[in-house]
């Protein structure tokens, strides 16, 4: 049973009150965060307002949802009104926003009850959540690891078990690559599923939220309830696939599951020998395993930085001290003051990304750069499409290494852009991929495995890599951290 | 080749200040992410092209009139407000 089940099981046959266990949840807050540095905002008074309503509707017998009272974390790139949404800048502090995200609504109107405000690299750039002005959130199975990014913070409170689920984003990574460092599972779902309103954007052709869990069945029932078609998103389509959580426990005999061999370059032998497990016990349950070759994934990460840093250059250009956020104190004229505020209000990866956007989008290098690498976006999103016409899944590595020692990942930018090889080719053709964990390295540190799937085809890779998880139960390991239920 | 005076524009374009002493090191890192994306000139041209993720298109719908946030809502967020307005002072 996931988390979700449990934590509703108890609320309903009333085991605990939503009151007792938000507070429980608060309290191992308060514990943990000094070291885990999982929650950059904490909002109790709202956590046991809603605890308090539904605790009302238990006392009357009314039904209960599945999500209602479940305490949770949104990461803070998402909009919540009246509260602190920073993306861990410095030019947004102080920013709360008057309007919620439409993930939000709908978990709210769910009496989801919300913690606080997860950790995350600096407007979602990054591959450690080191580049946050609130310093890095660490990882649940050993504090000297980071969580990784960009959605550290959520990776890091489920993981840590100061929140039962969260809400994270992927861009090219963001929410799988976490996941796979801290133990848990993460979904990016496909590009359309759920909508991006009330996300601060950083490259909104690739932006998608999705839940970062404890289990494949808190995923799918988080996903189920988030994958709503949205007016306010004309990108968003809904969940085109269907809801997901009634086929979890579909058989998968006969499913055919591809291992591109370009997934497996490069990568360290220990992260290749559990995928490759992974493979074997996909066979004992009856799944076909089909090698094939992917050659464009060698474009990938190019194409997606490109693509990414044009985008965020474009979007970030909102940040010019006059409408919310940081100002800078002393100027001479409007250019000097909004230059002055970006320069001091930007961490230094967001000050490059910029002017490398900047770059690849001026005149003399868009044909060179933007223009190919969108082109080449095409190329990549058929090899996918022709991929899938010989597999139903895709099976390959989240991240070609564990989660990294704690100031390791800041000191290179190309060394830490390679870590997103194995994540970025699912943002930039739009498919969905989850991940999933599937072993530990020597030190006892995580290793995940990723499962891509069609457009659309939520309910195929959360239906395999819930057979998985039951299959290897022992993959999926607590941490000594936070609530135990 | 990524020279001082590109970072120098490019900056100036994006709105932001290079201190002088950060200046070589950026172009250095500049060119070095400059050269890993140089990696797609060696791809063979597309055939496919692409314009947006889900193939949609634009569809029409009847205007509808809602609600606007009222402006004193929106600017509870700026820095400076006089008269319902953003406030943006010549200098400080």
């Amino acid at each position: 049973m996931g988390t979700i089940a449990a934590i509703h099981e108890k609320l309903v046959s009333k085991q605990v009150s939503c009151t007792e266990l938000t507070k429980a949840y608060l309290k191992e807050i308060e514990n943990a965060n000094g070291e885990l540095n999982a929650y950059v905002c904490v909002t109790p008074d709202e956590a046991l307002q809603t605890a308090a309503a539904v605790d009302k509707k238990i006392a009357a017998g009314e039904a209960l949802g599945l999500l209602e009272g479940v305490p949770m974390t949104l990461k803070d790139n998402m909009s919540t009104k009246g509260i602190d949404t920073t993306c861990c800048s410095k030019i947004l502090t102080g920013y709360k926003p008057i309007f919620d995200a439409t993930v939000w609504e709908l978990l709210k109107a769910q009496n989801a009850v919300m913690l606080g405000k997860t950790n995350m690299d600096e407007f979602a750039m990054g591959s450690s959540c080191e580049n946050s002005c609130f310093g890095g959130a660490m990882n649940p199975f050993d504090v000297n690891h980071v969580a990784g990014g960009s959605s550290g913070g959520v990776a890091s409170a489920v993981g840590g078990n100061i929140a039962a689920y969260g809400l994270g984003s992927d861009t090219g990574g963001s929410i799988r690559q976490p996941a796979s460092f801290c133990g848990v599972v993460g979904l990016k779902p496909t590009y359309g599923a759920v909508s991006r309103y009330g996300l601060i954007a950083y490259a909104s052709s690739l932006d998608q939220i999705g839940p970062i869990t404890k289990s494949v069945e808190d995923a799918s029932i988080v996903f189920d309830a988030i994958a709503k078609q949205d007016k306010r998103d004309s990108t968003s389509l809904g969940a085109v696939g269907g809801e997901t959580y009634s086929k979890l426990t579909n058989d998968i005999k006969g499913m055919k599951i591809g291992i591109a061999r370009e997934y497996l370059d490069g990568v360290r032998d220990d992260v290749k020998a559990a995928v490759l497990d992974a493979a074997k016990v996909y066979e004992s349950l009856g799944a076909e395993i089909v090698y094939f070759d992917l050659p464009v994934l060698k474009f990938a990460l190019p194409v997606y930085y490109i693509i990414a840093c044009a985008e965020a250059s474009s979007n970030l250009g909102r940040y010019d001290g006059i409408r919310y956020g940081y100002k800078t104190a002393h100027y001479t004229g409007t250019h000097d003051m909004i230059c002055r505020t970006r320069s001091e209000g930007f961490g230094e990866e967001v000050k490059r990304r910029i002017l490398l956007g900047t770059y690849v989008l001026s005149a003399g290098y868009y044909d060179a750069y933007y223009k190919k690498a969108t082109d080449l976006r095409g190329t990549i999103i058929k090899a996918f499409n022709d991929a899938f016409a010989h597999c139903d899944v895709i099976l390959a590595p989240t991240v070609p290494m564990t989660a990294f020692e704690k100031g390791h990942a800041t000191s290179d930018p190309i060394e830490t852009y390679l870590t997103d090889i194995c994540t970025v080719p699912v943002n930039i053709a739009g498919l969905p991929g989850v991940s999933v964990p599937c072993g530990f390295n020597e030190k006892g540190v995580p290793i995940g495995m990723q499962l891509i799937g069609k457009s659309f085809g939520e309910a195929t890779i959360l239906n395999a890599a819930y057979q998985y998880q039951q299959a290897a139960p022992e993959k999926f390991t607590d941490t000594k951290w936070g609530v135990k239920l | 080749m990524v020279t001082r005076e590109d970072v120098e524009n490019i900056a100036l374009l994006s709105k932001l200040f290079v201190p002088e002493e950060e200046l070589d090191g950026l172009t250095k890192s500049m060119q070095e992410i400059i050269d890993f994306a140089d990696t797609i000139s060696n791809a063979p041209a597309s055939a496919e092209g692409f314009d947006n993720i889900n193939n949609l298109s634009n569809v029409f719908r009847e205007d509808e009139v809602v609600p606007s946030y009222p402006a004193s809502e929106i600017l509870k967020n700026a820095p400076e407000q006089a008269e319902d307005h953003f406030l943006v002072r010549n200098r400080e």
